[in-house]
């Protein structure tokens, strides 16, 4: 039962979190409201036998890239804050419908799931999270995605710099 | 009594559309771009689901290299809000139209 309720308590923070990042206007405060759906993720993963997972998601999501939005934020000022307004309007009722229909869509589908025990309490698990176990599973199994992922970083990197240097250029430094 | 797969797969559906949602009313490029986390989020919810009901370690693996993706969009996607900033063009992706800097 205890972990039921702390199920309910994450999903209350991500569902929560997550209706603030698309609702509020202002960029700062949708990023403190991302901070929350993020560490109700990271409980959400402890429930889930994953504490390396959840320890990496408080560490890099809820930290690092939280963080780099906060900065960026703050040294767009007032333009970015103000930004563009909303795409609704128009579209409103559409937009409504086609939100119902998904959501129908996602039930009909849930309820047809055929995963035998989908439903049910779930089996003990072996110490599947455990970074001894994750560390193996990157080395045994999985190599190749492993240094495709440190190829990624240093290409996003590089573009970084790039984009960095060509917005001083467009002001006329060096 | 545990939590059974299904109510993570309800979670991480409501979550990514609410990301979807995001994506599609938002003009802003930085809310943009928390939503588009949102829905990343949502699917590293779906793959740790799915390895703690096969008891397996995949799902961790995979979930460590979608933060790894989404480390590397965020990098990118602020560069270029930053690029498009200093260049003095409105923070409002209807307009960055042009791929050509």
């Amino acid at each position: 039962m205890g972990e039921r309720i702390a199920f309910a308590i994450a999903a209350a923070g991500a569902l929560g979190g997550g209706i603030a990042v698309i609702s509020v206007r202002s960029p700062f405060r949708a990023a403190v409201a991302a901070i929350v759906a993020l560490m109700s993720v990271a409980l959400l993963f402890l429930l889930m036998a994953a504490p390396f997972v959840a320890a990496i998601q408080v560490i890099v999501y809820a930290g690092a890239i939280v963080v780099l939005f906060l900065f960026v934020i703050a040294y767009l000022g007032d333009r970015g804050v103000l930004g563009a307004p909303d795409r609704v309007g128009r579209w409103r009722a559409l937009g409504i419908v086609g939100v119902l229909a998904l959501v129908a869509q996602g039930a009909l589908l849930l309820d047809r799931l055929e995963l035998p025990g989908a439903n049910d309490d779930p089996r003990p698990t072996d110490t599947i999270g455990s970074p001894e176990a994750i560390g193996h599973s990157f080395i045994d199994d999985y190599i190749v995605p492993f240094e495709a992922t440190s190829l990624l970083l240093l290409v996003a990197a590089v573009a970084a710099v790039m984009l960095a240097k060509k917005a001083i250029q467009s002001e006329g430094g060096r | 009594m545990g939590v059974p797969l299904s109510w993570y797969l309800a979670l991480s559906g409501c979550l990514f559309a609410l990301g979807l949602i995001g994506v599609i009313i938002r003009r802003n490029p930085l809310l943009l771009l928390l939503a588009i986390e949102l829905m990343l989020n949502a699917a590293n919810v779906a793959l740790i689901g799915f390895s703690r009901y096969w008891n397996v370690t995949d799902g961790h693996v995979f979930a460590l290299v979608v933060m790894v993706v989404a480390a590397s969009e965020v990098v990118v996607g602020l560069g270029l809000v930053v690029a498009v900033f200093r260049a003095r063009i409105a923070l409002d992706v209807d307009q960055m139209t042009s791929l050509k800097g």
